[in-house]
């Protein structure tokens, strides 16, 4: 994995050390990264999005508690051997949920019925 | 408000250190009672607006002014009486550098390079041509921007403990301004440099600091981690029915012409919201620092 794959966005509520677990979680989920897989040093995460070093690991770490990721002798941190390829449908569309709360909450704001929404949301999901 | 400084670096093994600093230009008060300690390898971004006194409190802490009362330590000595030994051990880029005019860019970071023992030459020389600065040309001569940029470069090639930044992002175009966040992240991470920098860019601030002060006429308002930060405030909205109910503590308070209310409010120690938020209508909203800023600073 290399350490453009991560997209940072500085001013976001959410800390970017979530923003870290968060992707990695996604990444792994749908089987863009596989167990084993090596990921970047925290020099080489911090050095490409000018990003605190401490941030970065502060997100290994927390990935690495979580089941994510574990610790390679020597080598760095990697996809931890417990997770599955990909996850199951459901564990996938938990995934979502702070994203599709967010949209119904738009929705509900702007008093849009369902109907038009889910129409539109279909349309781009088949792009 | 006292509640939310935090004061748990001891000033003993600050490498920089405040205490109760007070300082007025010409009778109105600009530094109202300041204390801040930063830790060993931190990333202390400070900000506020301008006028705030951050330039004022900078200079203050490294000893650089004599305030009217209050106290600076620079590693552990008085700030105003600092030896050679700290003097080379810290660097410090003000906002307009003015020293040494009559010196080229070359000249002037040769000369300075013989004071400072740890000198990385092969930077100075690199980054000059990377921040295309010409070498020969006098610093006098040079603009403003350009001469920032010359200054950064003395400051970072001296291989500093203590790195102090008076708003370097102003002087830089994207591109530099990322190698210079780059520089400074890593060398807290990995040298365990101890950075103070000043800035009016957010942004900036959210990449590579791991705390942050906001100075707001004279005082710090808030001193926090940047992620406890993001994850401990949020913006409360109540509408106007439900204004009577809003908690007593918050950061900030302001009506809307129709009688709805946004409040900061923070989480209790238990990590929830003030009881207000749960109500029918309530909303609670995520707030980046910028937003937090602009809500406190009003």
């Amino acid at each position: 994995m290399d350490a453009s794959l991560l997209t940072i966005q500085p001013n976001a509520p959410e800390p970017i050390y979530r923003q870290i677990v968060e992707q990695l979680r996604r990444l792994i989920a749908s089987g863009q990264l596989v167990t084993g897989d090596l990921l970047p040093s925290v020099r080489d995460v911090a050095g490409f999005h000018a990003i605190n070093p401490m941030t970065v690991s502060r997100a290994y770490g927390l990935a690495e508690n979580e089941g994510l990721l574990e610790r390679l002798r020597g080598k760095g941190m990697a996809v931890a051997a417990t997770q599955r390829a990909a996850h199951t449908q459901v564990q996938r569309l938990a995934l979502l949920e702070p994203q599709l709360l967010e949209l119904a909450r738009h929705a509900r704001e702007l008093e849009l019925p369902p109907d038009p929404v889910l129409r539109r949301l279909s349309k781009l999901l088949e792009e | 408000m006292n509640a939310m400084l935090r004061e748990s670096t001891s000033t003993g093994t600050a490498p920089l250190a405040a205490h109760g600093l007070m300082h007025s230009y010409e009778g109105s008060s600009v530094l109202r009672g300041v204390d801040l300690a930063l830790e060993p390898g931190s990333v202390l971004g400070l900000i506020g607006r301008n006028g705030a006194g951050k330039s004022t409190l900078i200079r203050a802490m490294l000893g650089l002014l004599q305030p009217l009362s209050g106290s600076a330590l620079v590693f552990g000595e008085p700030a105003l009486k600092l030896g050679d030994d700290a003097k080379s051990r810290l660097a410090y880029v003000p906002q307009q550098p003015e020293a040494l005019a009559w010196l080229t860019a070359q000249q002037m970071l040769e000369y300075v390079g013989r004071f400072y023992p740890r000198w990385d030459a092969d930077f100075a020389g690199r980054t000059l041509e990377r921040w295309k600065i010409q070498p020969n040309k006098l610093l006098g001569k040079l603009s403003p921007g350009e001469r920032q940029r010359v200054d950064l470069i003395r400051a970072l090639a001296s291989q500093p403990e203590l790195l102090v930044l008076d708003e370097p992002a102003a002087a830089l175009d994207p591109v530099a301004r990322r190698e210079l966040l780059r520089e400074v992240a890593l060398r807290a991470g990995e040298s365990g440099t101890t950075v103070l920098f000043s800035t009016h860019i957010v942004s900036d601030l959210e990449r590579v600091a791991s705390e942050i002060a906001f100075l707001h006429e004279g005082r710090l308002l808030l001193r926090c981690g940047v992620d406890e930060t993001k994850e401990r405030y949020a913006r409360l909205w109540l509408p106007a029915s439900k204004s009577a109910a809003a908690p007593a503590q918050s950061l900030s308070r302001r009506r809307h012409d129709d009688g709805s209310l946004s409040l900061v409010v923070e989480r209790d120690a238990h990590g929830r919201w003030p009881e207000a938020a749960d109500l029918p209508g309530a909303r609670i909203d995520a707030l980046g620092l910028e937003d937090l800023f602009v809500e406190i600073a009003e």
